[in-house]
């Protein structure tokens, strides 16, 4: 509690109007000690004219919060709300295991080390299985990308998938997405839509009209730079994970033995792969790479990306199309 | 405020770190938001230095004292970040003379709260130094007391209590000729 001069002078005698007001701030701030709230209290049953004052000043104080609290531009934009808990959370659940090591007592730090070989054993496996794919995928002539495909229509994909663009997809989810690490800040849709590519314009509106497939919502809609690569970036969120739906202009990254762009049809074909332990879906269009990337299971990210899938090849073909 | 607080095997027990956190730290996002826009007096910054807070706050959160004022916390965080970001941070500038001196001189001059507009209440607080505006925030706005305002200024709690008496002080100045244009403002008599 806040002890000053004036509260000395107010001992023993009567507070005077000037007296108060030099600690008026505090009183008001409930910042007084017990001695001296007695003396305000005292002097303030005696003078109207400081009782007004009082009453004025608190007035304003809460005009002031309710004016502050009222602004409009001092109220969080829901999306921005909704992306931030996204992130908070996406953030807090993937640095949980450095959380509990450095948080936990020593029994239960013996039981962590068991759970980390064996996580760790279980990686090894993963790596010797996913190499051996790799390896046969290698062999096959189809390169050292493609690690599964979409179960649709087997035997029939056009060779749609470009390793380092999606690298970069998943670059781009992990920065931009749940960290929010970008080097350089996301502009809107339509900003980037006069700039660079037409398709973002109302690339959003195409996307999210309608109903969004059960289950899945709506966080935010920009458009955002990773290693270079522009990206229209859509985040959502399913099962509680965030994903990234990204579409970036492919036009001079077509494949130089592909003998024409792939058709409407064509480009509803999905291939799923992993990079850096995240599931990506594509699709690509005459001129544009379509990526779904999350960190669900690979299933279900496949499973999303179909559902997503027609009215992002549907509205991107029809632009590319004039 | 900063203490490293030991957490012990009960706390972890059935809660996670983010459950914590929301529970603790996500009711004052609102309140955050205000006093990084009023801060940065811009949108997208005030949206950056919002969640640079709240991740700073999230990683450091196991050093947050369970039962103490956790918006008091986070303000102090964000008021570090403000002043990272912006290097020669304008709150931590000195109090000019001049500004000190307009302070002191200014007369009490009694407004009418009743008749004024959120706008007009906004606009004058625009008009008083940033220094002091910011001290006022906290306090009048945010609910801070003397003492968490100074520690998460890094201003000593004298600066701090004769800073926000000048705010308001100030404050009611600038709204003094609204308050005699509508009758109000004489001085009563010393009792």
């Amino acid at each position: 509690m806040i002890s000053r001069g004036t509260e000395g002078k107010s001992k023993g005698m009567k507070m005077r109007c000037h007296q108060f007001r030099e600690i008026a701030d505090s009183y008001v701030g409930n910042e007084l000690n017990a001695e001296t709230t007695h003396a305000v209290n005292s002097h303030l049953t005696n003078c109207t004219g400081c009782c007004r004052e009082l009453s004025a000043r608190r007035e304003l104080s809460a005009r002031l919060r309710d004016a502050l609290i009222n602004a409009p531009e001092n109220r969080m934009r829901p999306e921005f709300t909704n992306i931030l808990r996204a992130r908070l959370r996406d953030y807090a659940q993937s640095n949980s295991t450095a959380s509990v090591v450095a948080l936990s007592s020593k029994s239960s730090s013996a039981k962590f080390r068991r759970a980390a070989s064996a996580a760790l054993a279980a990686c090894l496996l993963l790596a010797l299985v996913i190499g051996a794919a790799v390896l046969r995928e290698w062999n096959t002539g189809r390169g050292p990308v493609a690690v599964s495909s979409d179960a649709s229509k087997p035997g029939q994909l056009p060779n749609l998938f470009n390793a380092s663009l999606a690298k970069s997809a998943v670059g781009d989810h992990r920065h931009c997405a749940i960290h929010f690490r970008l080097s350089e800040k996301p502009i809107d849709l339509e900003e980037a839509g006069r700039k660079h590519d037409p398709s973002d314009v109302n690339l959003s509106r195409a996307i999210l009209s309608g109903d969004l497939p059960t289950g899945v919502e709506f966080l935010a809609a920009h458009s955002c730079i990773f290693e270079s690569r522009r990206f229209a970036h859509i985040v959502l969120r399913y099962q509680g994970r965030l994903v990234s739906l990204l579409i970036t202009d492919n036009e001079g990254n077509m494949r130089t033995n592909q003998p024409s762009p792939p058709t409407v049809e064509q480009a509803t074909f999905i291939q799923c792969s992993q990079f850096d332990g995240y599931p990506v879906s594509c699709l690509q269009t005459a001129r544009h790479a379509i990526f779904v990337v999350s960190d669900l299971s690979e299933g279900a990210n496949l499973a999303l990306a179909r559902a997503l899938a027609p009215r992002a090849v549907m509205y991107v073909t029809h632009i590319e199309q004039g | 405020m900063f203490r490293e607080a030991p957490v012990t095997e009960s706390q972890l027990e059935g809660t996670t770190h983010w459950e914590r956190f929301e529970s603790e730290a996500m009711p004052h996002v609102a309140s955050l938001f205000r006093i990084a826009r009023w801060l940065t007096r811009n949108q997208t910054e005030a949206e950056d230095l919002l969640q640079e807070t709240l991740l700073e706050a999230l990683r450091s959160f196991h050093r947050f004292t369970q039962g103490t004022n956790c918006r008091a916390w986070l303000v102090s965080i964000m008021y570090h970040h403000q002043s990272k970001n912006r290097r020669a941070a304008i709150h931590l500038h000195l109090v000019s003379d001049a500004e000190e001196r307009i302070a002191e001189t200014i007369a009490f001059e009694e407004p009418a709260p009743q008749n004024l507009t959120d706008e007009e209440v906004l606009s004058a607080l625009r008009r008083i130094p940033r220094t002091f505006q910011e001290v006022v925030v906290l306090a009048d706005v945010e609910g801070l007391t003397y003492k968490e305002i100074a520690a998460a200024t890094q201003i000593p709690m004298g600066t701090v209590m004769s800073r926000i008496s000048r705010g308001r002080k100030l404050l009611r100045s600038e709204l003094a000729a609204y308050a005699r244009a509508h009758g109000f403002g004489e001085q009563h008599r010393e009792g």
